[in-house]
């Protein structure tokens, strides 16, 4: 205990800030990563399907939003209270975070993959590529889930 | 709003007329033509069409549209309905004329690869010749009547000194000229008489060297290369030549586009007509029809002096027949959903209609926005009015129109515009105002938004039940519907009735021993219902199953509605987040650039938000629709129905 308060909540409250916008962060990067990978191959073949491509290739880009989120509602909650912050509230905040820490990394990086293999339905089916992107909205929907849970957790810790 | 009941046509007719009877057919788009039965097939042959040849012009046309699109692209505005041409003037036969002309631009791209691929070739050689340019001596000299001259590299590593010492140990009277060098090699004349020359080349073989030719090349390497660059320049002058050919036939392009739909459409009927049989004089032909054109089509076949039945299907056909929706302007939106999905079985019942009101509901409780809805709006109703769109893409559009309706209305009910927009701009100018009044809001009363998804879920599954029980009566299962659906909902009475005691009277003790007793008959019937098609020992373990099934089942998808509040939530919150952060720049008082700052936010945010919002409440509602709804009634597996009818790529027939 007097370790944790040697750190101080505000601290602890920051960390989890950081990782909702890092993990979540480092999940789209590579989403985005392994998707722009694929649509660049296809664009050095056919450069007229860029628009497509490009659209498949953001689609893992949620996540990172979705951390970014969770990081502006902890920082701005954890600023307006300060030095104040009891490692308790500190450690709620961290938990709260967690969430869409790890739902952003791994679901990110799992929509890449599958934006990267609709990028090969446009290439070789161009007429059906939108079905494609349900098939990386159906992964969306648990960043969206993770998003909820830390948004809820969050809102119900009184600082 | 059914699914449209069709005959099966059986049809004969004198060959001399078949193509004016074809074309009858086609421009009426009403008759689906199928394979002959065996019966047919040996009395009569195959009757054989130009499909192949018909096809590699049609295939000529869209190359030549592709090019005319490459070379001299069509400015054409961002949203512009197709032109439209009576149906008559696609079945005409298309002239000469027009096939020689998309010949002839497929030809002229033809001859500007062939003269890439030559440029390319020049330039490789004009590279070859850098190293010589330097060297006044003409590129074929071989030598003299008794010394021989040979072209060559060697690597630049250790200068020419190796080389040199190696040449004079193996040969007396050979030397080594250098003539240039670049980063990796140098280019030397190697010079000996010709009896040493094979001995020469081997002691240089062992340092690197290789020998050059230059490929017929005459002249010094100034001169070749003089001819090459002219070459190149004649090369770059015909491809502009024949690019400008190309372009200068780009005010044929709407005459290209109608030779091509004209051809779409003869392949379409050249596709039917692989499906006749002929005989000496007469042709035979196969296929379905709806039922409600056949008072129109008797007229016609008469007027052709044809012989010809017609009649329902039986139902072990009921799998051939092909499957054609009718809809009103309202359920139509939803044949996307059942397209994209499977056609219901010929013989069941056409979701679209049952599932219209929920879909579009659901999709507004998810999205739930004002502002989104109006774009929604907008955006359905310009592309509307500007594209004509027709088909699925007028489904689309009237999808978005409804969507965006129930989208609105809801984000009415929720307070909703663009998130708290009004709320936060307010407060920018120092207002302390609450935002729009709301009826309910997804972030404070998210449980009550959580349970009335599941209620509506509830809701859903039973009109679902409702659907599959009145199906089973009408086929005379009046068990099974008993069993199955009617236990179900005698459970559910049950269930109710003791929720309602626990969480609401507490104290009524009849209620619930009412309520217990009909929930336990209720399983009873279920369970008793799931043993009459078991057999032996599958008597006792049916029921096992079949408890097993039902509770995880209506877990699985009452629970799955809670994604309706999920998305609600979500679309709300993010919303929320950009607003305030769009605000924040405006914290001290609004500045002309802290307004810019709030509006270039607010609009990349709730782009962004408004897109996935878009797609994903689809993908969901969709989702909420084809599993859970149509797994309690729906059978799927119908084939479309495609009759011969005028196809048409780039122009749309008349109305």
């Amino acid at each position: 205990m007097e370790f944790l308060n040697s750190i101080s909540g505000y601290a602890l409250g920051l960390l989890g800030a950081g990782i909702a916008a890092f993990m979540a962060g480092i999940g789209s990067a590579k989403g985005t990563g392994i998707a722009g990978e694929a649509g660049a191959g296809l664009v050095s073949e056919d450069p007229s399907k860029f628009g497509k491509a490009m659209i498949l290739q953001v689609i893992p880009g949620t996540q990172g939003l979705y951390g970014f989120v969770i990081w502006f509602l902890a920082y701005s909650k954890l600023a307006a209270v300060g030095d104040a912050v009891t490692v308790a509230q500190g450690m709620q905040v961290l938990a709260a975070c967690l969430p869409i820490g790890f739902g952003g990394l791994l679901s990110g990086i799992a929509q890449g993959k599958v934006a990267a293999a609709s990028i090969n339905i446009l290439a070789k089916k161009p007429d059906d590529w939108s079905k494609g992107m349900i098939l990386c909205i159906t992964v969306e929907f648990y960043a969206i889930l993770s998003l909820l849970a830390s948004f809820m957790m969050l809102n119900a810790i009184a600082l | 709003m059914a699914i449209l009941q069709m005959k099966r046509l059986r049809l004969m007719i004198l060959r001399s007329k078949k193509e004016a009877l074809l074309q009858e057919l086609t421009k009426r788009g009403c008759v689906q033509l199928t394979e002959l039965d065996e019966e047919a097939r040996e009395l009569l042959r195959p009757a054989g069409s130009e499909l192949m040849a018909l096809k590699s012009e049609q295939a000529a046309y869209e190359k030549a549209l592709a090019l005319l699109g490459r070379y001299a692209p069509a400015k054409s505005p961002l949203l512009s309905a197709k032109p439209e041409l009576p149906e008559n003037s696609f079945l005409e036969k298309e002239g000469e004329e027009s096939l020689a002309l998309a010949r002839k631009i497929a030809d002229a791209d033809e001859r500007i690869r062939h003269i890439a691929a030559e440029e390319s070739r020049r330039r490789g050689v004009i590279e070859s010749l850098q190293p010589w340019l330097a060297l006044d001596l003409p590129l074929e000299t071989a030598g003299t009547e008794r010394a021989a001259l040979v072209f060559g590299t060697l690597p630049l590593k250790g200068g020419l000194a190796p080389a040199e010492q190696a040449l004079a140990e193996a040969v007396e009277e050979a030397e080594l000229f250098p003539v240039s060098q670049d980063k990796k090699e140098q280019y030397v004349l190697l010079l000996c008489t010709k009896e040493y020359l094979p001995a020469a080349q081997e002691a240089l073989r062992g340092q690197g060297f290789n020998a050059v030719s230059f490929g017929g090349l005459t002249g010094t390497a100034k001169e070749a290369e003089l001819r090459e660059c002219k070459a190149l320049e004649e090369l770059a002058a015909e491809k502009a030549a024949l690019a400008e050919e190309i372009k200068s036939e780009a005010g044929h392009r709407d005459e290209l586009k109608l030779a091509c739909d004209r051809l779409n459409t003869r392949v379409g009927m050249a596709e039917a007509e692989e499906h006749l049989a002929e005989s000496d004089s007469v042709i035979f032909l196969e296929g379905w029809m709806p039922a409600e054109k056949e008072e129109e089509l008797a007229g016609l076949f008469a007027a052709y002096d044809c012989a010809w039945e017609c009649e329902d299907p039986s139902e072990e056909e009921y799998a051939q027949v092909p499957v054609k929706l009718r809809n009103n302007k309202f359920s139509n939106a939803l044949n996307m959903v059942t397209d994209m999905y499977s056609l219901p079985a010929y013989g069941s019942v056409d979701a679209n209609p049952i599932m219209a009101p929920f879909f579009i509901l659901f999709y507004g409780l998810m999205m739930a926005d004002m502002g989104y809805g109006l774009i929604m709006i907008a955006a359905a109703l310009v592309a509307m009015k500007k594209i004509k769109p027709r088909g699925g893409t007028l489904a689309f559009c009237q999808l978005l129109l409804y969507g965006g309706i129930s989208t609105f209305i809801m984000g009415a009910l929720t307070g909703g515009f663009f998130g708290n927009a009004p709320e936060i701009i307010a407060g920018m100018f120092g207002s302390s105002w609450k935002g729009l009044p709301h009826l309910f809001s997804p972030v404070e009363d998210s449980n009550m938004v959580l349970y009335g998804a599941m209620v509506l879920g509830v809701l859903h599954l039973n009109t679902g039940m409702a659907v599959s029980f009145v199906q089973k009566c009408r086929k005379g299962d009046v068990a099974g519907a008993l069993f199955e659906e009617g236990s179900q909902w005698i459970i559910l009475v049950g269930g109710v009735m003791l929720a309602l005691q626990m969480l609401v009277f507490k104290t009524n003790g009849t209620l619930h021993t009412v309520g217990l007793a009909v929930l336990i008959a209720g399983a009873v019937l279920l369970l008793f219902g799931s043993t009459r098609g078991a057999k032996g020992i599958g008597k006792l373990t049916a029921p096992f199953g079949c408890i097993y099934n039902t509770l995880t089942g209506w877990f699985g998808d009452i629970l799955s509605y809670s994604r309706i509040m999920a998305l609600m939530l979500a679309g709300g919150v993010v919303a929320q987040v950009f607003n305030t952060i769009a605000a924040m720049p405006s914290k001290n008082g609004v500045t002309i650039a802290s307004g810019i700052a709030f509006i270039l936010i607010f609009l990349i945010g709730h782009a962004l938000n408004f897109a996935l919002n878009l797609l994903g409440c689809f993908v969901h509602d969709l989702r909420l629709q084809c599993l859970e709804f149509f797994g309690k009634f729906y059978q799927d597996g119908g084939k479309p129905f495609e009759p011969m009818k005028v196809r048409t790529k780039y122009i749309n027939p008349e109305e």
